[in-house]
């Protein structure tokens, strides 16, 4: 997998881990940010993908 | 073609974004009773802990669904619906006017369910139902903390909502004010229908470890102001002289708002019922989020199933889909500071 990247969600701070991905929302492990489809909402707050940041 | 929504949380406004999002040229508009924007109202129960949760919790401001072309009447109630006409009466600051709809969107989400011996009490607890609740508990939890004191708050109900605010109100009070708590709830057991009882027995380790106190089994026979201190005195057949707190808190559930569609003599139940369609029993009026209830008692009041269904619907009513909702696969997540069930 290597190289993969966390983003938070700036509403609740809710971590989306690529490698671990959202499997209880139908985001597979290793689901690249890119390819999580636009549609998907932070499961903890229902703040848009547009809400989410890198975490670096 | 237009679309009116009724109701601007994460189901009607996440509908009119992809409705917009589908269709540009789509005549879009939200009606809300609502004035503060779009907020996350699963984040109310985390409302204490959070020093900027005033500004955070606005996932949009009205102005910026505006933006987007979507008009939103804010500050307004709908008075009824008047389905011959197509037309919804609604009331703005004391005036009354008449929008006019294709398509009804109802998605007024849900209010808090008070059990009924306890309605009588009502001007003595508070909810955490709207962004204004928060506002006001956030308010009045300040003002305890500034004169010195410890808030003493009572939670009634140890189910999802009420265990994830005494969480969060324990925590808060780790920061500042070292708040008290207490849980009454009716049930033998933690938030019985989301955990195990072995979980709802961890949970309540958990949280006697924190210094939360829960009561089981309770029956409350009386809820009175004292003038005087301005507590909240609390009798319960275990305490029958009656303990006084600063706060107390409901959380004994939730209760679908289908007063308006009620009213407009749409079929309701828990709900307001409809297809796998998500269409009411009229042709014209579609209902989803915490207000419906799909087929035969089947309600789904959490973030995934409600953003399922936003994306399905928005899709069905720009003609982009023709096959039936389905029910995703979800467990809603449990939300306890430093708690994990397994």
């Amino acid at each position: 997998m290597g190289n993969t990247k966390k983003y938070i969600c700036v509403v609740c701070n809710h971590i989306y881990d690529e490698a671990l991905g959202d499997p209880e929302t139908g985001i597979a492990a290793g689901t690249k940010w890119a390819d999580v489809p636009d549609t998907w909402s932070c499961p903890e707050c229902g703040a848009t993908k547009d809400d989410f940041e890198e975490l670096k | 073609m237009n679309t009116v929504i009724i109701g601007s949380g994460v189901a009607g406004v996440g509908l009119a974004l992809e409705l917009k999002k589908l269709n540009p040229t789509s005549e879009v508009v939200i009606v809300t009773h609502e004035g503060g924007g779009h907020y996350s109202r699963p984040l109310l129960s985390h409302g204490f802990s959070k020093a900027d949760i005033e500004s955070r919790i606005i996932l949009k401001s009205f102005d910026e669904i505006r933006a987007l072309g979507i008009e939103v009447l804010e500050k307004t109630e709908v008075l009824n619906i008047n389905r011959e006409m197509k037309e919804l009466k609604i009331l703005t600051n004391g005036i009354q006017s008449d929008i006019s709809y294709d398509q009804l969107v109802i998605a007024t989400g849900s209010a808090a369910a008070i059990p009924p011996p306890l309605a009588k009490y009502q001007e003595h607890f508070q909810n955490l139902n709207s962004f204004d609740d928060l506002k006001k508990l956030r308010k009045k939890r300040e003002e305890i903390i500034n004169s010195g004191k410890s808030p003493k708050w009572l939670i009634i109900g140890g189910g999802l909502i009420g265990c994830e605010v005494a969480s969060d109100l324990q925590l808060a009070g780790t920061q500042a004010g070292g708040d008290q708590i207490t849980i009454y709830h009716a049930m033998d057991r933690l938030m019985e229908r989301q955990l195990t009882p072995e979980q709802s027995q961890k949970l309540h380790t958990h949280f006697s470890s924190l210094g939360i106190e829960i009561h089981y089994q309770t029956e409350i026979s009386g809820i009175e102001k004292d003038e005087t201190s301005g507590k909240i005195r609390v009798s319960e057949k275990k305490s029958p002289e009656g303990i006084d707190y600063d706060g107390v808190l409901i959380a004994t559930g939730f209760k679908p708002r289908t007063g308006i569609a009620l009213a407009a003599g749409l079929e309701c139940n828990r709900g307001i019922k409809v297809n796998e369609f998500l269409t009411t029993s009229d042709p014209n009026i579609f209902s989803l989020g915490d207000v419906t209830e799909v087929g035969e008692g089947s309600l789904f009041p959490f973030i995934l199933p409600i953003r399922n269904q936003v994306v399905w619907l928005a899709q069905y009513l720009t003609q982009k889909l023709t096959t039936p909702w389905t029910a995703p696969a979800y467990a809603p997540k449990v939300k306890i500071h430093g708690f994990k069930p397994d």
